[in-house]
């Protein structure tokens, strides 16, 4: 049991960050940002480059979540901006065409291979019977810290609130005095920089490759659609119910069914269980679960 | 069939706000109706019911007859019901003559199309003529070819009645037809949509300008926060007290005396 | 040279296949399918299955053009509610997931080694295929294709279609039935992608689960929007110009000897820029859509 709780948290935090910073942007560009899980691996390798520079691992990730929140900046301002003029749905090839050169960029100089940080071999915690690593925790504390920081930040400050202001009624926020360019360049930076720092947790339970942000890609969307795009904290739920859907198809004995015992759902179908969810989410519920918008035809 | 369109007891909120309230009237087959009222009485909202739009929370609506309420937007256009919009969006990569002939929906099929038989030539070649038709009555010609959402908001308008036109609706509803209209033009919309009516055709149009009420309608239907207030001949508006209040609001005792248009 | 020449052209035209049913769905109608290659993939697991069952190749194309159509109708039934951007996502999680089907149920689809041996389809006395022969079945699929298409697109069908992709409730005023047309143009456009993909299969003498991931999908979007998203001509020659550049980087890696990797980016890279570059500069293509009214 403490197992299978520690492999939800441990999915929950890989995707949670990303889903996170997908929501935050999403009212404000109004297209799915492709490129976004993009983030994720561009930060995992920042802060692997960063890393084999002699940084120590922490401020490594600072500098390559900095530095990825500015590309995600800096994309928006110069490629997104220009192609939403022609609507959401060039922007959102434009994103795939952005995600290509990403991709293609960190293939070239890195290669295709797997890395992982030198952050030092650490044996595993027992916890009765189940083994977590140093790596796993501190993804996890991680991933939940920063939500619970970003709830803090919407919540709480006065930033938070043009910036929930801004991501509900842009042309209304503008007028009402909120600087729409600061706010906007603002909640774009945090996205690409949780993005960042989601990625490299990913890599850190797992490994940095360039495929990372690729595989993010379906799951990351269904979390953030399941919570209802624009909502960062739905979209953590979301992140959870995920993990804990995946986790639980893939843990339970299915013998019942057939009168035997022993079946499971084979792992490499984790994946689908995801987009199953997806599926089934947006057919019942395209707006989200917390949906609770009213809607003047 | 002598009433072409009835509304009973029709109530819609959307979330806390009651928009329509208890809303009663009927059209006769082979009116020419006018829907007025302040903003927010609901006017929009009737429209977007009666067309299959926006479904409402109780009451009932019936065109020619038949239960409408809850069926949707196509079904309630087979049924002959046809509708214009308030602000017309039309396609960016359609001439004007293209979109006009998609309005006629007839036999629009994968293999008939692919198969090109005599007879969807046939068709092909009425609709043409229809819409070169109707373009010319809506003074459209000159902007046939052009893309349909690069002409004015005025020449929107009436691209959207010759859309309508195009299957010769039993019942046609009008969005403010005459906002965004140039002036000039006021003499010939109504001198059209009086033809229109003479063709058998029901018209039920929401409006704001008084000229054009007068000039066209038989009948006016005043509503007010979603009910009727008012039902009665154009000459009357001006001087019927509950269309005054509505419009202008309460006055505690004395009359009105409402000179020229109200607005 | 010439048979290089004439693989990229036969490619071309296999791709065109694709392109043009993809702008069918997407171009014309107005639906961003990026699930669509699963379309295609399904047509090649079809005839990859049946030749290896020992049927001839024309039921191995028709099995996989129903299979096709099948999961054309799913995709299309799914995203009866859903706007646009939502519907491109849901239609990507069918094709990973078909995808992931594919990849791990051996026993039909070979799992991840795929299912290679099958058969050309003009074999010469010394059992090579005919490549030719090929090349001109590809070229007449492609020339029917674009017949049907462009009948499709500028008739009564085609006019419906285009009303409901700029204007859903204008169209649904005028009594259009919004779900049957889109469900019509997803179908026939996977069954025109299915061919084309057991075409592939036939061509390559190989199918892997690989030819349905979303990498595939995006080059043939590239392709179309290249091309002309709303022109059929376009999308052919978005096509070509796609392949060609796409097949000149392995051709310019053997001969400059640059790693397989490098190679890849050099590849995908350009694809990105290129088509990055046509949606800044001139999204509406080399070829955009034709405005003209109905002759």
């Amino acid at each position: 049991m403490l197992q299978f709780i520690v492999d939800v948290l441990i999915r929950t935090s890989d995707i949670m960050l990303v889903a996170v910073g997908l929501s935050v942007v999403y009212s404000l560009v109004k297209f799915p940002n492709i490129a976004h899980v993009q983030y994720a691996m561009l930060g995992a390798f920042g802060t692997l480059a960063l890393n084999r520079t002699g940084l120590p691992f922490s401020l490594a990730l600072i500098g390559a979540c900095v530095a990825t929140g500015l590309v995600a900046v800096l994309l928006n301002v110069l490629v997104f901006k220009r192609l939403l003029r022609s609507g959401s749905s060039i922007a959102m090839i434009g994103s795939l065409a952005i995600s290509m050169i990403l991709v293609a960029v960190v293939l070239g100089v890195a290669g295709s291979r797997p890395f992982r940080y030198s952050s030092g071999l650490s044996s595993p915690i027992n916890l009765g019977s189940t083994a977590i690593s140093v790596d796993q925790i501190t993804s996890i504390a991680c991933g939940f810290g920063c939500v619970a920081l970003l709830a803090v930040l919407l919540f709480k400050t006065g930033v938070g609130r043009s910036m929930r202001a801004m991501s509900s009624n842009p042309a209304l926020a503008a007028a009402t005095g909120v600087d729409g360019a600061r706010v906007v360049n603002g909640i774009t930076f945090l996205s690409g920089a949780l993005a960042a720092l989601g990625g490299t947790m990913l890599g850190l339970t797992e490994t940095v490759h360039v495929g990372l942000g690729t595989n993010l890609l379906l799951p990351v969307f269904a979390a953030a659609i399941l919570g209802g795009l624009g909502n960062p904290l739905g979209a953590a739920a979301g992140a959870l119910l995920i993990s804990t859907a995946e986790t639980l198809v893939t843990n339970l004995d299915f013998g019942w069914l057939f009168g035997t015992s022993d079946v499971y759902v084979p792992v490499t179908y984790i994946s689908a269980a995801s987009f199953v969810i997806l599926l089934v989410a947006l057919l019942f519920k395209p707006y989200g679960i917390f949906d609770r918008e009213v809607r003047r035809v | 069939m002598n009433t072409m369109l009835r509304l009973q007891d029709v109530h819609k909120s959307f979330g806390g706000n009651s928009v329509l309230t208890g809303l009663n009237f009927h059209v006769r087959t082979g009116e020419i109706v006018g829907l007025l009222g302040p903003n927010g009485c609901g006017k929009s909202t009737v429209l977007n019911a009666i067309t299959g739009y926006c479904p409402i929370d109780q009451g009932l609506i019936e065109v020619g007859g038949q239960h409408v309420n809850g069926l949707s937007a196509h079904q309630i256009a087979a049924k002959g019901v046809r509708r214009t919009f308030q602000l017309p969006s039309m396609p960016t990569r359609m001439t004007v003559r293209e979109v006009v002939m998609a309005a006629s929906t007839r036999s629009h099929g994968l293999f008939s199309t692919l198969r090109r038989s005599g007879a969807t030539r046939r068709l092909e070649h009425e609709t043409r003529e229809r819409a070169h038709h109707l373009l010319e009555e809506l003074l459209l010609t000159k902007v046939e070819h052009l893309p349909a959402a690069s002409i004015s908001g005025g020449q929107k308008k009436l691209l959207g009645i010759a859309c309508a036109m195009m299957e010769q609706p039993a019942l046609l509803l009008l969005d403010e037809p005459m906002a965004g209209v140039h002036p000039n033009l006021r003499s010939e919309l109504v001198t059209t949509l009086k033809r229109i009516n003479g063709q058998g055709i029901t018209l039920v149009i929401i409006e704001h300008d008084m000229h054009f009420i007068s000039e066209t309608c038989s009948r006016c239907i005043v509503l007010d926060k979603g009910k009727t207030v008012a039902d009665c001949l154009p000459s009357e508006l001006e001087t019927h007290e509950s269309v005054v209040e509505a419009y202008l609001g309460k006055k505690p005792g004395g009359q009105y005396r409402v000179a020229g248009v109200i607005a | 040279m010439y048979s290089f020449l004439l693989h990229v052209a036969t490619l071309s035209c296999i791709y065109a296949l694709l392109g043009l049913a993809l702008n069918l769905q997407a171009g014309f109608a107005g639906l961003l399918n990026f699930g669509f290659v699963a379309f295609a993939g399904v047509g090649a697991y079809a005839s990859a299955i049946t030749s290896s069952l020992g049927y001839p190749a024309p039921v191995g194309v028709l099995i996989g053009v129903i299979a096709a159509m099948v999961v054309g109708f799913a995709m299309a039934r799914l995203g009866r509610n859903l706007a646009s951007d939502y519907w491109a996502i849901a239609t990507l999680a069918v094709a990973e997931l078909i995808r992931t089907v594919a990849l791990n149920e051996n026993w039909l689809t070979g799992g991840a080694q795929g299912i290679s041996g099958v058969p050309a389809l003009f074999r010469s006395a010394s059992g090579v295929q005919n490549d030719l022969a090929f090349f001109l079945l590809a070229l007449a699929m492609v020339a029917i294709a674009l017949f049907a298409c462009v009948r499709l697109s500028r008739g009564r069908f085609g006019r419906a279609i285009r009303l409901m992709r700029e204007e859903p409730a204008l169209a649904a005023s005028l009594g259009y039935q919004l779900v049957p047309l889109k469900v019509k143009a997803t179908v026939t456009s996977a069954a025109i992608a299915s061919v084309g993909g057991s075409l592939l299969a036939h061509y390559m003498s190989f199918v892997g689960p690989d030819y349905m991931l979303a990498s595939e999908t995006f080059v043939i979007w590239t392709m179309v929007m290249i091309g002309g998203l709303g022109n059929n001509l376009g999308v052919v020659l978005g096509a070509l110009l796609v392949e060609a550049i796409y097949s000149a980087v392995p051709f310019a890696k053997d001969y400059l000897n640059i790693s397989s990797d490098i190679a890849g980016a050099v590849r995908l890279g350009t694809i990105g820029v290129v088509l990055l570059a046509c949606l800044l500069v001139r999204p509406g293509g080399l070829l955009p859509e034709k405005i003209r009214s109905a002759t």
